[in-house]
């Protein structure tokens, strides 16, 4: 009888271990340490509610403004290992290409490391699905993802409806420096409804010839090179451009480059800011 | 002289080649050509014939065949001021920015380089190098810190002849092209007392030569011709290392001669380079790489040969 009880007793602690194992190993899943190196993933994990778990970012990575209150490990370019390393993250989420180095690194030493580079527009519901299931925030990731592929869809069919101006995009003036279709920027200007005048590129962002520009005759131009619409319009042979003759030249404060240059649930917002814009056009 | 006469009409036929076909290759209108194209190709003769002359005035004033414009450290400084205000936001500034970065290193440099009241070549010299090495430290550094603007960082320290002048910036430029020939020709006429120079400080001064002043004077105005093409090209370099070695191939004594020489074929070799640069491949090239490339080459060649 004492022996049969005994029993009973031990397989209830037991069991009730395990449950308590289980229970607190689901706990560390959803209180997750979290460091973000790319303002790209830092907003979309922002944007899924799941700010809370962030426990370290890049100067970069401020917005939205509740981001501001999380640690900084350093800038894109030049991250603070140590910092990282210490504060123990379960995940660290980094970008392509100049973090390349940075995550191979951390990969090195044991940290959980996500590389996520969006090139294409239609990569944007893509990664935040993939973000979603890696932070255990599938529900919202999908019904953010759904949301942005049908916005994307109406943005498009809308833009087919307008004739596409023909648009140069100025990111560098010294030395002259412009986007290509293959990049994210150039992706998002296709979609709302411009022509690129510059389809191809050696590269995602490469050097152009103003000869180039000149001989190409933009409707539009988007400048983010710092110059001002006195000095574009005041350039040596740029008078030949029909943008520059209607002065349709949009800035930074026109149009935030974040909402354009970059993969995130605000990018519908600068869809149809651009799309407005490239309608704009054909009125006139 | 008959060979002489011989270099001048190779030299002048050279010249119309390449400047043809740097105007006009492809399919331009009239307006490309002027407002673009010929704007270029000024401020590539310019930035040329600048380098190649002071290569030469510095050889021979430093008594070092090694001694090249940016050897006393002001493009360094130059170029750190174009690349701060570039990364900081102010990239319609960046010419201003070298300018003002060639000036602060002319003090530092000039004062480095006089100790009671004498100054001394290779104390010059040493003073640049220092001074320099200085300035590229900052250059790394904001290249370590402002990694996105690596563009910006690169244009000024391989060469950018492409610099895009607004109306007013050309005519400050133009100003800026008229003060550097007066600059160019003051140069020319010191070419006698640099060659007694060379003999030494002593045997100069035996035959009535300030040599102080002279050697402050020439520090101050290729200082300043250094400080405007940096601001505007860049750091393009080995034209005005080894286009005034080449030209002693053909011109061995006599720096009036080999000065005038040096500043045309400077002018023709990176006009020759650029044209390259430019159409080689799909991407521009950096001219600074194709200036190595073709002269290198050709520097062998006539080591060899002579």
């Amino acid at each position: 009888m004492m022996k049969i009880s005994n029993l009973y007793i031990w397989t209830l602690v037991l069991l009730l271990v395990v449950m308590l194992s289980c229970s607190k190993q689901e706990q560390v899943s959803s209180g997750q340490k979290i460091v973000v190196l790319s303002p790209e993933i830092a907003e979309i994990i922002a944007s899924l509610g799941a700010t809370e778990h962030l426990v370290g970012r890049t100067s970069e990575c401020d917005y939205p403004p509740q981001l501001l209150q999380v640690p900084v490990v350093g800038n894109f370019g030049a991250i603070n290992k140590e910092k990282v390393i210490a504060l123990k993250p379960d995940l660290v989420f980094t970008s392509a290409l100049e973090q390349d180095a940075i995550a191979q690194e951390l990969g090195k030493i044991g940290i959980r490391v996500h590389q996520i580079y969006p090139q294409k527009l239609d990569d944007l519901p893509v990664i935040i699905r993939q973000i979603g299931d890696l932070i255990g925030k599938e529900k919202e990731a999908e019904a953010l993802s759904d949301s942005i592929s049908i916005a994307i869809n109406q943005v498009r069919s809308a833009a087919q409806k307008i004739s596409h101006p023909k648009v140069y995009v100025e990111i560098y003036r010294n030395p002259l420096m412009s986007v290509s279709d293959e990049s994210f920027v150039g992706d998002v200007i296709e979609s709302a409804g411009g022509d690129n005048i510059f389809s191809k590129l050696e590269r995602d962002y490469a050097r152009i010839d103003p000869e180039d520009v000149i001989l190409a005759k933009p409707d539009i131009i988007i400048c983010y090179s710092q110059d001002t619409m006195a000095g574009i319009c005041s350039r040596k042979g740029w008078n030949l451009i029909p943008a520059v003759q209607n002065q349709r030249i949009y800035f930074e404060q026109d149009i935030d480059p974040d909402l354009i240059q970059q993969a995130t649930p605000r990018t519908v917002q600068g869809l149809w800011l651009l799309y407005d814009i490239f309608s704009q056009q054909m009125k006139k | 002289m008959k060979k002489e006469y011989w270099l001048i009409i190779f030299l002048v036929l050279l010249f119309l080649g390449i400047a043809t076909l740097y105007l006009f290759v492809g399919n331009v209108s009239k307006e490309i050509v002027m407002q673009i194209r010929l704007p270029r190709m000024i401020l590539t003769l310019f930035t040329g014939m600048t380098l190649a002359g002071i290569g030469s005035v510095y050889q021979l004033m430093l008594v070092n065949p090694l001694a090249e414009p940016y050897i006393l450290g002001i493009s360094s400084g130059s170029a750190f001021g174009a690349i701060l205000f570039g990364v900081l936001g102010l990239s319609l500034l960046m010419p201003v920015g070298g300018f003002i970065g060639a000036v602060l290193t002319l003090i530092i440099v000039w004062r480095l380089a006089q100790k009671k009241g004498s100054f001394d070549r290779s104390r010059l010299l040493i003073a640049g190098v220092i001074v320099g090495m200085f300035f590229s430290a900052g250059i790394s550094l904001i290249m370590y810190l402002f990694q996105k603007d690596t563009m910006i960082i690169l244009g000024t320290l391989m060469g950018n002849l492409g610099h895009i002048f607004t109306q007013g910036e050309w005519h400050f430029f133009l100003l800026l092209l008229g003060i550097s020939v007066i600059i160019l020709v003051r140069l020319y006429f010191r070419s006698t007392a640099l060659d007694i120079m060379s003999g030494g400080d002593i045997y100069a001064g035996t035959v009535g030569i300030d040599v102080q002043k002279v050697r402050k004077e020439l520090f101050l105005l290729t200082s300043l011709l250094v400080g405007i093409t940096v601001s505007y090209a860049g750091i393009i370099g080995f034209v005005g290392l080894i286009i005034p070695h080449i030209v002693r191939f053909f011109i061995p004594s006599g720096q009036r001669k080999i000065f005038l020489y040096s500043l045309i074929s400077g002018s023709i070799f990176l006009l020759g380079c650029d044209l390259i640069a430019k159409n080689i491949t799909v991407i521009e090239l950096p001219v600074g790489v194709i200036t190595s490339a073709i002269g290198c080459p050709f520097f062998i060649w006539l080591l060899l040969k002579k």
